[in-house]
């Protein structure tokens, strides 16, 4: 073959075509089969002691850092989205240390990792526990983040229900410099009237207007909206009751509320969707993004 | 067709320099580290002395091999016409792809000859190490020290030199020394952080981003996929079809930077 | 069939990293070497012989004009198994011997390995270093690397050999045992092309010659014919001239400069229309014993400083 030999031109032209889509192909074979072999955690870990990861990483540390982070998300993404009943998010704390220990300044990993691991299932493993662990460890590096000492109160709040660690917590988190003036008050509330709807939306009306980055203020909105829905839904819920004192039945539809002029229009909650009302419950839409609604402790109580 | 005899001359020859040039050395390294880290470790005992060993091993098999491809490889082709040595060759009746593939070839079983030799070595010390534990003691270890499902993680360790050969003369056909060395051992690292960019549309709302992950998966080469010695060292089950897909691939890859090298190299002026 | 012939061959190529301008190599060069000739290819360091050599061999591809090898055309693997290539200032791999360089590069033409060593072990003979056949290639100096490269062009027997500078790093002995190499070969019917910028080596071998400068062809045919190396004047060494006779052949007019060497030894120049014959005998009968006579001719390296100007002052004019 010579330089201008047009043939062997085309006929390596489409070799190289022909290489190309062979290994594309090839490729997706092989990453399908890859998720198929059951051994993920030894790949993805490589090592499991954060200690022996910081001295092998030489200067590379924050880039390790990096790469475990963008690990720990998509553990967590994957998992989460998918449809095994017995998924388990067991590499999400490993994971996260890790990227805590080779960058300990890792600020997001803290923040985002914590709410990850609280999570309940089957959105997350339900380890508020573990993420409690994960903040102190950055309050142990950065003892001045008043946002850590806040987020380990939230956590007791929210997902503990442990009110007096919380008020406690929210109480250290305002004594910190550069702490807002609210967390104090944030605190005496939570002490009194832990738990009610009146703290929790006093609680996330702070995160919307102050979280650390969108995606926080987001989540904060749609806990909002969560707390609106509830009170949606309790008010719902007298009227059914209402109609069912007066016609000696529950209403079998939102129709039947509506002839009778208890209703105008459609109940839907925040975000559009219609509430749904089985049997004389109200509940939340199919695929209504604000479900699952968080539980509500005084109900159990009373 | 491309001329067999005469790639298998120029091949000969290659191995004969990496031979002349004291290459095969690093066996001795090899048969060191791997006798003095059975030494060492056996003083020391925890019962996972088998699979430290193996470890180690297949390590060693993997990274000298990666040294010698990269640094040989990048002056398969840079050499010869730097020193012009190409000159006097090319006015034989040798065609330039030939020369390639010959190049190609004669590395391809400098590596080779080392591969099988300090596998010959690694199962040596496992023998030996065998010998020493009870049946009793043995039955914590995750898989015989003689496992022949070893030989698989060294298949697949051969066809990664392969495609890192590949890659740096590929290199070597258009750039210096130092930058195709670069270019080899960057490609090699982003290729074990290959499988990271498979699920990354799930982490990033930007289509674009997701669609330049994607294509990055699918072009770059992905060197995590030959890496199976943790599950072979805990004999975990590997996906039926994984290993026939994963050699079928490196082939595939080695195939087009040939063919992009011939490509190339034939259409050089040496000036 | 002509056993070298190019037509127009033209190479020009960009020098420059950040600012690229076209340099031309080889510009529209056409010439036809003859089978069985010793054709000398002459010129200045940078004139384009190399450039032409690299193109005959496939090292380059030509911009333009096409290039033929004994009738077929230059990148037909078949030819090249009937040529020889000497590059100039060749290397060869350090690592091998004499004998495994060119067992090797025999066994690129398909020899077994029998032939392979008898053909190695003659050339290495034939070009002197037959002694050091064992010896690893990086020992060699240049003049044994030089001839380890001519005994490679000729491994196939070749009906062309092409040499570039084929003389350089040998000393005057090894300049001749090449010469005699040369006509050697041109007596089995071999044709050689070699390039050279040394006059005197053409004119010792060739029995045609192309002279190029700046790329371009500016003379070919055979050397005697070429005007501008046509004889000048003689210079004439004698010892035991008198001044009476020395006088004689100044007022004849017959030498036009007489230098004294030493004692009644003297350089005289003598002009072109002079007859050196004449001259000789004149000045032998009067007890003059001769020394030497040499003609004098503009040397190549005058005529390429004349042919360069000459091109430089065309192409800025």
């Amino acid at each position: 073959m010579t330089r201008s030999d047009p043939r062997g031109a085309w006929m390596s032209g489409a070799l190289v075509v022909a290489l190309m889509a062979a290994i594309v192909s090839l490729q997706h074979t092989q990453g399908r089969l890859e998720a198929a072999t059951p051994d993920t955690a030894e790949n993805l870990l490589y090592v499991r002691s954060p200690a022996a990861m910081s001295r092998m990483a030489l200067s590379y540390d924050a880039v390790l850092a990096d790469l475990y982070w963008i690990r720990a998300v998509q553990h967590y993404g994957g998992t989460r989205l998918s449809t095994d009943p017995n998924k388990q998010y067991d590499l999400l704390y490993p994971l996260l240390d890790l990227t805590t220990s080779l960058d300990p300044r890792f600020n997001v990993a803290y923040y985002f990792g914590s709410t990850f691991l609280a999570e309940a299932p089957p959105d997350g493993p339900g380890r508020p526990d573990l993420a409690i662990v994960l903040l102190e460890k950055g309050l142990r590096v950065q003892p001045d983040k008043w946002e850590f000492a806040q987020w380990i109160g939230f956590v007791h709040y929210w997902w503990r229900h442990d009110y007096a660690q919380a008020a406690e917590w929210f109480q250290r988190a305002g004594d910190l410099p550069g702490a807002p003036f609210w967390l104090a008050q944030l605190a005496a509330t939570t002490l009194a009237e832990g738990g009610n709807r009146q703290s929790s939306r006093l609680l996330w009306q702070e995160v919307a207007r102050t979280g650390v980055n969108e995606a926080f203020r987001n989540e904060a909105v749609r806990r909002l909206q969560q707390l609106d829905a509830m009170d949606q839904i309790d008010q719902l819920f007298q009227i059914v009751g209402a109609f069912q004192q007066r016609y000696g039945a529950v209403p079998r539809s939102w129709d039947d509320l509506g002839r009778a002029g208890y209703l105008r229009s459609l109940p839907v909650d925040p975000t559009g969707v219609p509430y749904r009302l089985e049997a004389g419950s109200v509940a939340l839409g199919e695929g209504s993004r604000l479900s699952p609604l968080p539980r509500e402790p005084q109900r159990l109580i009373q | 067709m491309a001329d067999m005899r005469i790639i298998a001359h120029v091949a000969i020859n290659v191995f004969k320099e990496s031979v002349r040039d004291k290459v095969l050395y690093n066996l001795v390294a090899f048969a060191v580290i791997l006798m003095g880290a059975a030494y060492l470790i056996g003083q020391l005992t925890a019962g996972q002395d088998v699979k430290i060993i193996k470890d180690l091993g297949l390590a060693a098999i993997g990274t000298f091999g990666l040294l010698i491809a990269v640094f040989i490889g990048i002056g398969l082709v840079w050499k010869e016409v730097e020193r012009r040595s190409i000159y006097s060759l090319l006015s034989k009746p040798l065609g330039r792809r030939e020369f390639i593939l010959g190049k190609y070839a004669g590395l391809a079983l400098t590596l080779l000859v080392n591969v099988v030799v300090m596998t010959a070595a690694l199962y040596l010390v496992l023998g030996y190490m065998d010998a020493q534990f009870t049946e009793e003691q043995k039955s914590v270890w995750a898989a015989p020290a003689l496992d022949a499902g070893m030989l698989r993680a060294v298949a697949l360790i051969v066809v990664e030199l392969l495609l890192v050969t590949a890659i740096a003369l590929f290199f070597s056909t258009f750039s210096s020394p130092f930058l195709s060395a670069a270019l080899t051992f960057g490609l090699w690292v982003i290729g074990h952080f290959n499988a990271d960019l498979r699920n990354f549309e799930n982490i990033v709302e930007s289509p674009v981003a997701a669609g330049l992950a994607r294509a990055l998966y699918y072009l770059l080469p992905n060197f995590a996929a030959f890496d199976i010695k943790s599950q072979v060292v805990y004999a975990l089950p590997i996906a039926p079809g994984y290993l026939a897909v994963t050699v079928a691939y490196g082939l595939a890859y080695i195939a087009l930077l040939l063919t992009g090298s011939v490509l190339v190299f034939t259409r050089r002026d040496f000036k | 069939m002509d056993a070298i012939r190019t037509e127009d061959l033209t190479k020009h190529y960009r020098v420059g990293f950040w600012r690229p301008r076209p340099y031309i190599a080889l510009d529209r060069l056409s010439l036809t070497v003859r089978t069985g000739e010793v054709f000398g290819f002459l010129g200045p360091n940078g004139a384009g012989k190399t450039t032409t050599l690299k193109l005959l061999m496939q090292l380059m591809y030509p911009s333009s004009g096409r290039a033929e090898i004994l009738g077929r055309p230059v990148g037909d693997v078949e030819v090249r198994r009937r040529i020889g290539y000497l590059p100039e200032n060749p290397y060869f791999y350090d690592y091998l011997t004499a004998e495994e360089l060119l067992e090797y590069f025999a066994g690129l033409f398909g020899y077994p390995a029998a032939e392979r060593r008898r053909r190695a072990a003659s050339l290495l003979d034939t070009v002197g270093i037959g002694a050091e056949r064992r010896l690893q290639l990086r020992k060699f100096s240049k003049g044994m690397i030089q001839r380890v490269g001519i005994a490679q062009a000729l491994i196939n027997d070749p009906d062309v050999v092409f040499f570039d500078e084929p003389m350089s790093g040998l000393d005057p002995l090894g300049r001749r045992e090449i010469r005699q190499l040369i006509l050697q070969l041109r007596d089995r019917g071999c044709t050689v092309f070699f390039s050279s910028h040394v006059l005197a080596d053409a004119e010792a071998l060739c029995s045609r010659v192309a002279i190029v400068a700046a790329g371009r062809l500016v003379a070919s045919g055979q050397l005697s014919e070429l005007l501008a190396f046509q004889v000048r004047g003689w210079e004439l060494v004698m010892s035991g001239v008198t001044p009476d006779a020395l006088s004689q052949a100044r007022a004849d007019r017959e030498i036009v400069n007489a230098v004294p060497i030493d004692g009644q030894r003297f350089a005289m120049e003598l002009p072109a229309s002079a007859a050196p014959e004449r001259v000789l005998a004149t000045l032998t009968a009067s007890g003059a014993q001769l020394v030497s006579l040499t003609p004098i001719r503009e040397t190549l390296e005058d005529f390429f400083m004349r042919q360069v100007t000459g091109a430089q002052r065309s192409s800025n004019g």
